[in-house]
Order: structure tokens, then sequence, then C-alpha cells
């Protein structure tokens, strides 16, 4: 027995068993958090039963059920297991003042899911749940009772709907375009008088066209002001479950539904609905409803102009390394110094960002050719140009690296073919090399992208915000707008999530916002991967 | 191609070269200047890549530079104003404007005014007061009477403490007469003009005997002006003017109110230096046989002595520093020592003064102290003409102007402390520019304990900001310093066994099917956002671990052990049960252990609490260890870190561990080993370095992992390495703290400092194990 157990211990088996239990565990781990983005993210969409209980005292209760615990310290002789109570989401924030509440098990009288009660979803205040009571114009009622008032409300909440989009074309386009060129008419005086040509006539001539400007504007006030008359002008008197009133205008209901009384398919139709306003539509309440759209543009717009600034340093210095320079002591030199960047902490080059090109860079430039704007800075404060470059810093090395193992996957016969036929250096690398590296180019660039996704830090410093009044990219001269802040999915996870008034209710969104981001991350490298087996197959088969 | 002679053409372009330009240089020499060009091109490239890269730290270190600049300073104005002879210090004021613009001389009851740089004297007609034994007030604005016209010859002068520039003048018929200078500002084109204005307020009686005040502290408070004077006969008086109730316009009732009280404390006469705080609360009396008298004053009526302390020898200087709590005491040897007033935490009652730190003495007796406005810096200057500028927190002596012979008589710290104007008793008034743009950092104050106000022992604290310019700020790095060291250390235990022997596993004992499955979903991991563990382990798991802290302890307990039995039982099991696909059993056998022991311990949660921890976790850690429990701590930080790290490591441990010549394990197997005996007395050894590497580089990613820590850690900067209360690291700390941070500022640059700390720590790492594994690399291919 003895010998057995020594001859077990020393065959190891028990080491590797620990070995194989750390692979679990890392797998368990990797797999438990992308479940719980998934179904946290994936629920999102879902219309959720809306559940009505009746508690003992007599109060009723209405909301979606949110999960289910054991009572902390609540074991009893009688309850060895301890009580449980039941989360639900009752909404209607204006009534109630928190959106959640815990209900103990052993209160419920009587629970049901019963059809006519509705989900409102608010533009302020988060979602009601409740009846209609009544809905009526501002000369008298137009429906009473819950059944007719859901009727008559549905074409109300689209005609409120659209109102909302013209007013928000006139107020975004064309009242932001009479501000854009209103400042910009502002500037352009200020810059003449900086220069000391204060041309009597010129300055004249644009205050003209300054106050043509402004009457256009306060036209324009005039009929959103109309709008916004025409858009209260139905009310819907909502009672929520234990009776209490509440008046909304129509205009404030962004989309009512009733979740009990929806078939499966049209679950699933409300569910791609719900995906695609979040995707499609802006923030609203302090980014913890709504939609992310800006957040996803401003993303992938810096990872774009990031692109174009990293890709051709990376290659560059790649080919620099690989091809051009004499191996020896300085390349080795070199190649630490470019793994070093790859290990410096991203905080940092977020620092350097701040430091060098907002203040340093920046302020010069808003020195040079934005004197007019001065004291507000134009460059000189945290904008989408220089988080791109603060990025393309940060992945440079990755695109170096990558690039490099494109360029020694490349066999040796082919640039020694190519320079046999006689075309230059440049030329076989043009021609011969490049194409071949370029997979490995390519893989690096998604890598590099991934990463730039993914990373917040830096961002912080040199120019996310939480809320940027202005997409990048617009109508105006020169459409791309270097200069704006700009938002940002990663930062739009630790802003809701750690920096908003009422986290709890903010959750959800942060979910949404974890799960496209970790999808789109996943997905860069996962194609990054499968580009660089290709590669790797591709050559061995030409090796051969 | 099919050509004879395939030109370059076909290669370089194709079409036929048509321009005269090119037939005329020829297309061969175009080619080669192409070529030559592309490798300028991309030389540059490549050089201007690399150069970044060195741009970045050298970047770093200029803005970290001027931290430990020393402060300089250059004489900016001197100019003669006439003699000074025979006229004593305590007569004597100077003062200056914010912008260093326009300064005055104030003696005698006679004031001058300067404009800077120059020294020219400013003709202020009626203000100019009358060098007569009567002293009149030009503009008056703030008494509600006539111009004042007061008896008597002036004897002392005091500056009331804070921004404005107050002055107590006491007469030789123990009154004393307020006296408010101001600097009205103009703007005429864009252009600012600043014009001197004088006002004087009511004069009260200080001295009930009317004899002559020697010495003089005067203080402005809202309730009205404060004086405390010695007369010519040794008598201590303390005198509070409460300002009337306002009782309407023509109200009779203008006679301010005189709250009064003699201070009869044995050896007040000996009093040479008196001076009042900021609040009105204490005075602090200096003497020629070398005593501090220090008392309580909050009620006029009954002035209370705290206490008598000994500074050996006479005190010539007295002056407390913003914000109240240090003073400042120079003596007749030159000695210049702070002195705090410290009230102990556990007795409570009256403060007592304590000397803190010496700075460097003045050759003979200190004149005069002039605290700075915004910091803990302060200047002083003595009879040799010696002017210095020293900072409290740091300790240390910035500047040290050396004298040319003449007693310095007064000086004022300019209020933007970046200069000084000093007057010494040849009747030479100066001014010096001072470049003192980071006092309080000194490498000893960044990473030595220092002895804050208000605390009773040298600590490490970092606390960057306060409400008010009154704040002291405390540098201490090491508090962030050991932050980053605590969770990188926590993180670290957690995932290097995790992830390195899951390399192992899968380097040798994995199916190359299963691996090439494995392998990739690990390391996507790597690719997740640290912004997404961060947000998990703060809003998910924080609270999570919060709750089931009990199962999760079990579980770092019964998991090794559970396995350890599983292992044992398995040997036993007859192998067909075991399946015959091998690693995918083996696999899913380990994952249904886990799987088991965890939800066994949460499931046990509650019972696991009553059995290990009396019902209640967190009293338990605190009645036995003495910890405190947070919800967001280092545990949560080591697990979310952990999974940060665990691909990085895992990835390169796995690449160099089956990157072991596969002959060497061949030449091990075959010659009897066990593969046991292969994995541990060769592959493990001679992978060693490239799992040293690994862990190098993970190392460096802990290090400067920012959103995890600034999610999930309450950012405390405090010092223990308790797994169960949170920190601040240098990363979480630049992202915290750099927002708020005006450029240019000492906060400013120490975030750069933290930034280049990290840079180069990651920097030694990384060097470390890049040169490591190219050894490594070099070794593998001799076989």
């Amino acid at each position: 027995m003895r010998a057995r157990i020594k001859k077990f211990f020393d065959s190891g088996t028990l080491f590797v068993w620990f070995c194989g239990a750390a692979v679990a565990a890392s797998l368990l781990m990797v797999g438990g958090v992308l479940l719980l983005i998934m179904i946290n993210g994936l629920g999102f969409f879902w219309p959720h039963a809306l559940v009505e209980m009746t508690l003992t005292d007599g109060t009723r209760v209405l909301g979606e059920l949110k999960g289910e615990e054991v009572i902390p310290h609540s074991a009893t002789p009688e309850f060895p297991e301890g009580k449980t109570r039941v989360r639900l989401k009752v909404g209607n924030r204006d009534l109630y003042g928190l959106d959640f509440r815990w209900v103990d098990t052993d209160r419920i009288a009587k629970a049901g899911s019963p059809n006519d009660v509705a989900a409102f979803e608010r533009r302020e205040w988060g979602n009601f749940y409740g009846r209609i009571r009544e809905v009526s114009r501002s000369e008298g009622v137009v429906a009473t009772g819950n059944q007719d008032g859901w009727k008559a409300l549905q074409p109300l909440i689209k005609q409120a709907n659209d109102l909302h989009e013209e007013i928000e074309h006139l107020q975004r386009d064309v009242i932001g375009d009479i501000n854009f060129e209103i400042e910009g008419t502002r500037l352009k005086i200020r810059k003449l008088e900086l220069r000391g040509q204060g041309d009597a006539g010129e300055v004249a001539a644009l205050q003209a066209v300054t106050r043509q400007l402004e009457t256009r504007y306060r036209k324009h006030v005039e009929t959103l002001r109309a709008l916004s008359r025409q858009l209260d002008e139905y009310s819907v008197l909502l009672v929520e479950t234990n009776g209490r009133e509440k008046r909304l205008p129509v205009g404030q209901i962004v989309k009512a539904f009733r979740p009990n009384d929806m078939g499966f398919f049209e679950k699933i139709l409300t569910y791609f609905k719900n995906f695609w306003s979040v995707l499609s539509e802006e923030p609203r309440e302090a980014n913890t409803e709504g939609g992310i759209f800006p957040a996803i543009f401003g993303t992938v717009m810096m990872v774009l102009i990031m692109s174009v600034a990293v890709v051709p340093f990376g290659v560059l210095a790649a080919f620099y390394l690989r091809e051009y320079a004499k191996q020896g002591l300085i390349v080795r030199v070199i190649r630490i110094a470019v793994n070093n960047l790859a290990g410096v902490p991203s905080i940092v080059f977020g620092v350097f960002g701040l430091g060098f090109f907002v203040y340093a860079v920046g302020g010069t430039i808003d020195n040079l050719f934005y004197p007019e704007a001065l004291p507000t800075p134009t460059f000189g404060t945290g904008g989408i140009l220089w988080a791109s470059f603060t990025l393309a810093l940060l992945t440079v090395p990755v695109v170096i690296v990558s690039t490099e193992e494109g360029l020694s996957a490349v066999p040796r016969e082919y640039r020694e073919g190519s320079l046999a036929l006689g075309a230059t250096k440049f030329e076989s690398m043009l021609r011969v090399i490049l194409p071949c590296a370029l997979p490995g180019i390519l893989t690096g660039l998604i890598l590099a992208v991934a990463r730039a996704t993914g990373e917040v830090a830096p961002l912080m410093l040199t120019g996310v915000v939480k809320l940027a009044p202005a997409l990048p990219l617009d109508h105006h001269f020169p459409f791309l707008h270097f200069e704006r802040k700009f938002m940002h999915l990663g930062f739009h996870v630790f802003d809701v999530g750690f920096q908003s008034p009422n986290v709890e209710a903010a959750k959800p969104m942060v979910y949404v916002t974890t799960l496209i981001l970790v999808m789109v991350v996943i997905m860069l490298n996962l194609s990054a991967v499968a580009l660089r087996n290709y590669m790797q197959k591709k050559f061995k088969a030409s090796a051969v | 191609m099919s050509q004879a002679h395939p030109t370059a053409n076909s290669i370089a372009g194709g079409s036929p070269p048509s321009s005269s330009f090119l037939a005329k240089i020829g297309l061969r020499t175009l080619r080669r200047w192409v070529d030559h060009g592309a490798r300028g091109v991309i030389t540059l490239g490549g050089w201007a890549t690399i150069f970044s890269i060195f741009g970045i730290f050298a970047y770093l270190f200029i803005e970290v530079a001027p931290l430990f600049y020393a402060a300089a300073w250059s004489e900016e104005t001197s100019v003669q104003i006439g003699s000074l002879d025979e006229i004593p210090p305590q007569n004597v004021s100077v003062g200056i404007n914010e912008y260093m613009e326009v300064g005055y001389v104030l003696r005698n009851g006679d004031i001058a005014f300067y404009t800077f740089p120059g020294g020219t004297p400013i003709s202020l007609d009626p203000s100019v007061l009358s060098p007569s034994t009567t002293l009149r007030t030009g503009v008056v604005e703030r008494s509600r009477r006539m111009p004042v016209f007061e008896k008597g010859e002036i004897t002392a002068l005091a500056r009331s403490p804070g921004r404005d520039h107050v002055y107590g003048l006491g007469t030789s018929i123990g009154r004393v007469l307020p006296l408010y200078v101001t600097f009205r500002v103009t703007f005429k084109d864009d252009v600012r003009h600043t014009e001197p204005v004088v006002t004087a307020g009511e004069p009260f009686e200080a001295a009930p005997d009317a004899s002559p005040i020697a010495r003089l502290a005067y203080r402005e408070t809202d309730g009205g002006p404060i004086a405390a004077v010695l007369t010519g006969s040794g008598r201590l008086f303390l005198t509070k003017a409460e300002e009337p109730e306002a009782g309407g316009l023509f109200a009779l009732e203008t006679e301010s109110k005189l709250l009064q009280a003699e201070i009869t404390d044995d050896g007040v006469d000996a009093l040479s230096v008196l001076v009042l705080d900021d609040l009105g609360e204490t005075l602090l009396g200096g003497t020629k046989d070398g005593k501090l008298f220090y008392w309580d004053i909050r009620d006029i009526r009954s002035p209370r002595l705290m206490g008598i302390y000994s500074t050996g020898t006479s005190v010539t200087a007295l002056s407390y520093l913003i914000g109240d709590r240090s003073i400042v005491v120079g003596t007749e040897q030159g000695t210049v020592a702070v002195w705090m007033s410290v009230i102990d935490p556990d007795v409570g009652g009256d403060p007592r003064l304590e000397k803190i730190r010496n700075f460097s003495p003045h050759d003979g007796a200190v004149t005069t102290i002039s605290p700075s406005l915004r910091d803990k810096g302060f200047l002083t200057a003595g009879v040799s003409g010696s002017v210095a500028l020293h900072h409290s927190t740091s300790g240390q002596t910035l500047v040290r102007i050396p004298g040319n012979g003449s007693a310095v008589l007064s000086a004022m710290f300019a209020p933007k402390t970046d200069g000084a104007l000093v007057l010494d008793d040849s009747g030479r008034l100066i001014t010096y520019d001072i470049e003192n743009e980071h006092p309080e950092s000194t490498f000893s104050s960044l990473f030595f304990p220092v002895l804050y106000e208000g605390y009773e022992e040298s600590l490490h604290i970092w606390q960057s900001t306060g409400g008010s310019d009154e704040f002291e700020p405390k540098f201490g790095l090491w508090p962030i310093m050991f932050g980053t060291l605590k969770g990188t250390v926590y993180a670290m235990l957690l995932a290097t066994p995790l992830a390195v022997l899951g390399a192992i596993y899968t380097a040798m004992f994995m199916r190359p099917n299963v691996r090439a499955v494995v392998k990739p979903v690990v390391e996507t991991m790597a690719a997740f956002p640290t912004v997404v563990l961060g947000f998990l382990a703060g809003l998910w798991f924080a609270p999570l671990l919060e709750k089931i802290f009990p199962a999760v302890a079990a579980m770092f307990l019964l998991i090794p052990l559970a396995v350890v039995v599983v292992c044992v039982g398995w040997q036993f099991l007859p192998s067909r049960l075991k399946g015959t696909s091998g690693n995918v059993t083996e696999l899913t056998v380990f994952m249904l252990v886990l799987a088991g022991m965890t939800w066994f311990c949460l499931q046990l949660n509650h019972q696991i609490e009553s059995w290990l921890f009396d019902s209640n976790y967190k009293g338990w850690l605190q009645s036995s260890f003495g910890l405190a429990y947070d919800q967001r701590n280092a545990l949560v930080i080591a697990f979310a870190m952990g999974m940060a790290v665990i691909p990085t490591i895992f990835s390169i441990s796995e690449d160099s561990l089956s990157n072991v010549p596969p002959h060497l394990i061949a030449g091990s197997l075959a010659l009897g080993a066990t593969p046991w005996q292969t994995l541990t007395k060769l592959v493990i050894i001679s992978a060693s370095p490239g799992v040293f590497s690994a862990l190098m580089i993970g190392l460096g990613r802990v290090v400067g992992e920012t959103m995890i820590v600034l999610m999930a850690t309450g950012n405390t900067p405090v010092m223990d390495m308790n797994l169960f209360n949170g920190f601040r690291t240098l990363s979480a700390n630049i992202a915290v703290e750099m927002p708020e941070a005006p450029h240019g500022g000492t906060l400013y640059r120490l975030l750069f400092l933290a930034g280049l700390l990290l840079f180069v720590f990651t920097s030694i790492v990384n060097t470390l194990a890049e040169i490591v594994r190219q050894r490594l690399r070099a070794r593998y291919s001799q076989f």
C-alpha cells in the first residue's frame, strides 16, 4: 500500500490534476463572465412580463420580477432555510422615489399577470407601469377607460414621436446651423479685430449678417414653440396599481406596450426593435436610458482616425527593422524598446497625450491659428484627434510586431527571386513582399483596433466626455471636426456605471453597452486569429 | 514578360517611358533614385517611430524635472529712498500688490508709494501723509467720519495677517489707529492701471494708561479690530473695538464698544514680539529671555495663558503661517524654527506648541518674517541683510540671498510667491524676482514621512487638494506606491498559480485538438476591455462577494481538497468508465469538480458562516484579526486583475513550454523517464526563463492597470496590507486627479512623476523579460 501511495505521488498525477483544475478554473471564469454579460445584456431587450401582486395588507404592487433571495439572517426555527423576498422593478420613479422594491414572499397574498397593464417608456422619470384612466385633449376628454384609452393612445404616441423628430430636426439641424454660422461670424469679426485691420465696412457687413441670422433664429424658435405646444395638446391620465393618478402629456411617452398581452412572436419583434433603438438612438436621462448611438459613433471615428495614423508608422518601422536595418545590437535594442512600449501602462500614454498633444501641440496650434477663439481653447483641450493619436502611440507596437511576423513568414526565396529578376529592393518590397505580408499587417491593424476599442484610461485624459453636444462628423465644413470631444463605449460603461446618480436603475444600460463592446472586441480578435491562421497555412503550403 | 530582355518597366510600371524627362535621365537611374528614396523614407519612418518611443520618456522627464529645480532669484530693482536711521524696526513696514507693480513703505506714520520695476515714487497728492506727528488720511472711504487727526507720535505698527494690507498704528498716547492700503485696479484700453488708496479707520484706546505703545499686534476681524499692546512701562493690554450695531444713518451711537483686559502673567514685561493669528483666537508673544507665551483670547475680557515654551535665545521675530497652525520663530542668534500647535487627540483640551523643524540660520538676529499668502512658505531676513525663503512642509530653505551688511528692516513675500520687497536700514528698497514654482516637493517630502500640521507624528500621506489656501497639501507618494504594490501582490498571488499550472497542463498534457480550442479561448480573455472587468468587479462581484464571502473563503480550502479526493478516487475507477476520449473527459471532470464545489460552497454559505465565523464574518474578522471589511477591497481586485493577466501569463508561458524542442522530450522519454520526470526534470527547467518572462510581463500589466482599480476599490490612499480594504494605485491616482490638476502646477507634475515611475518600472520589468526571452530563444536554436 505504502509503495502504491509513493508511486502515486511520484507519478505526479496529483500535480497534473491541479494543472488541469487551473485550466478548468480559467475556462470557467471566462465562460462565467461571458455568460453573465450575455444574460444581463441580452435580457435587457426582452419585454418582461408585468406581475401584479396583492399584499396581505391589501396594497398592491405592479412591476417586473427581477429576482429572489433569502433574507440575510432570517433563519428561524420555523423557517430553517430563512425567509425569501422578491425584487421588483416598480418604475414610477416620480411617484415612489425608487425604481426597485423588495417584497417579502410571505406578505404576498395573490400574484398574477393581468393582460391589461401597460408599461410606458417615458422621456423623463423612467418607466411607468399601470393603466389608463382617460385620454384627453386640451378642450375635453377623448377616450375613457383602459381599453378605449389604449386604443386611442396608439396613434397619438406615433404622432407625438413624429413631432419629436421634427423638433429634433429643427433644433439640431436648422437652429444648429444658424448657431454655427453666428459663432463663425463672431470669430471672423474677432479675427479682424485682432489683426488690427478693423476695416469698418467689413466688420459692419459681418455684423449685418449676424443680425440677419439672429432674425432667422428667432423665427425658428417661434416655430419650435408652436410645435412644443402641439406636443402638449394631448395628455393621458395614468393610474398606478394602487389608484394614484398621474397626468402625462402624450409627448412624454416614447413607447407604450402591454407585455402580458403579447404573443411570442410579437415579443421577439419587440426584442429586435428595442435592440435597434438602443443602437440608433441618443441617450436620455443622464445616459441611463435611451440609446448609445453617439458612443458607438465616437468609438468608430476614433478608431478610424487612429488606424490612419498608426498603420504607416507601424509598417514603416517594421519594414525598417526587418528588411533594411543591419541586424545587430541596435536593432536588438530597438526591439526591446518596442516591446517596452507595448508594456507601458495605458494611463501613462494618457498622461503623455495630455501633456504633449493637448497642452504642448494643441496650445501652440491655438496660439498660431485660432487666436480669435482664445481663451476658449480649440485644439488646446482634449479632442478626438488627440485621443486617436494617443491610442495610435499605444498600439504602434502591436502593428510593428505583427507586421514583422508577417514579413518573417515570407519565404526567403521570394525576395531572392524578385531581386534575381532585376527588381530593385524597393520594387520587390512593394510588389512581392508587401502583398505577402498584407495579412500580417491586417492582423496587426485588427489587434490594434481591438485594443483601442477597449481602452478607456488614456481617453479620460485626452478628450472623451460623458455627453458630447455634437458628433465629430457632420455637414458643416470641414465635415470632420478633429477638435471636438466625443463619446466612447468603454467610457460610457465607466460613466453610467459609476458616475450616474441612480446606479441601480442604470445597470441594464451598462450591461447592454458592455455586451456590445465585448462583442465588438471579441469579434475583432477572432477575425485577427483567423487571418493569422490563414497566413500561416498559406505560407506553409507555399514553402513545401 | 515574353520579351527577350525583360526591362524594368514590366516590373516598375508597365507602360513604356514616354516623357522626355524619363528619356533624358533613363529608367535605370529613375529606378535607382526611387529605390534610394524609398530606403530613405523607410529608414526615416523607422527611426521616427523609434525616436517617439524614447521621446515619450524624455517628455515625461521634462515635465517632471521642474519639481526638483532649486528656486532661483534675481535682483529686479534697487533704489535709495533716503535715510532710515533711528527708526526702530517695529515702526517700519513694506508691502507690494499682487502683480508686484506698486509697493509702499510705511514708517513713522508716513507712507510713500513706488512703482516697480524701477522704484519710481508715485506722487499721490492728498494721500501722502504729512511727515508731522499728525496723521491725516487722504481718501476717506471706510471711515464714516471726517478725516482723522490723531495726536501723538506713531511709536509702533503691526500688519494684520491675511491678504489685505491692513495696519494698526500705535501712538505715544496709547491709542491704535487702523490704516487700510488698497489697490484700485482700472482698465483702460485693455491695460491695467493700479492706483493705491490709503484710508484710515477709527482710532481706539488700546492702553488705558495712555502710555506710549512699544510693541503691537493687530488683527482686523469681522467683529472689529483686535489689538494687543505692550506699553513702554511693560504692561500688556488686549483690546477689541467691537463695531457698533448698525443703528441708522444718523445714529448717535457711533462709538465703538471697547472690550479690554490686561494680561498680567509673569514675564510679559520682557516681551519683544507680539502676533495675533488670522482668526483672532490666539495671541503669541516672544520675549527677550527666550520664551514663547501662548494665550487663548477667544474671550477678549479674560485671556488665558495656555503655555510658556522656551526657545533658548531671545525671540526677535514671530509669525503665524497661513492656517494658523504653524508658527515661525526667529531669534537673536539667527535661528529660524517652525513650531506647531498640537492637540493631543486622546486628551483634547488646549493645544500645545512643539518645535518641529529648524531651518538654516541667518548670521545675526532675524528681524522680520513674512508668510506666504497661498502656501506654507515664508520669507525671513536678518540684521546681516540676508534674505531667505523657506518652506515649512518640505522643511527646506529654498533661496538664500546674501546680505550686504545693512540690516533688513522689513520685507514682504509677494502675494503670488514670485518675488519679495525688502527694505534695509541703509534706505535701500529692493525687489527680488523669485522663481519658486514647486516649493512643496522635494525628494524627501515625496518619499519620506513628513510631520504635517495637525498630526502627532511624521507620516506618509497623500492628500493633494483641500478646500482652501490654508490647507497644507500632503504629497507623500508612498501610500499610492504602496497601494500599487498591494494590488500587484494580491493579483499575482491569484493569477500566477492558475496561469502557470494551466499553461503546463495545456502544453504537456492536452491533446492538440483540445488545445487548439482552449488556447484561443483563454487568449480571448486577454482582449477583454478592462473597463468591463472593472465594472463587473465593482458593481457585480463586490456586492456579491460581500454576501458570499464565507463560501468563497471555504472554496479556497475545499476546492483543492476536492481535487485531491477526486484524483485519488479516479485512480481506483475502472478504466473503461474513464472513457476513451482522454483529455476531453478529464477536462470535463475538472470542470465538474470545480463547478460542483462552487455550487456546494454557495449553498452552504450561511452554514459556513455560522461554523467558521460565528455567524458574522465581518465581526469575526474585526475581533480576531482587527481587519475591517470594505465592500470594494483587495480581494475583489485580486480576482478582477487576476482575470486580466491570467491570459497574458498563460499564453507566454504556454508558448515557451511548448517550444521546448520536441526531440529533447522524445529523448528523455526514450531513455525511460516517465512523463512526470520529463516534465519536472527537463521541460519546466528549460522553459523556466520563458515562464519568468511571462510573469514579468504580467507584473507589468498589473502594475499599470487603471480602470479595474479605479472602479473596484474605494481609491482611498491608506497603507496596510489588509486584504479586505481598498487602496489607491499610481495609475488610478492619475485618472482621479489629473482632470482637476491645473496645467503646470505641482500636482500636475507630480502626476507626471507617477506616470514616469510607472513607465520606468514597467520598462525595467519588460526589458528583463525580453532579455531573458531572447537568451532562451538563442539557446533553443542551438539544438
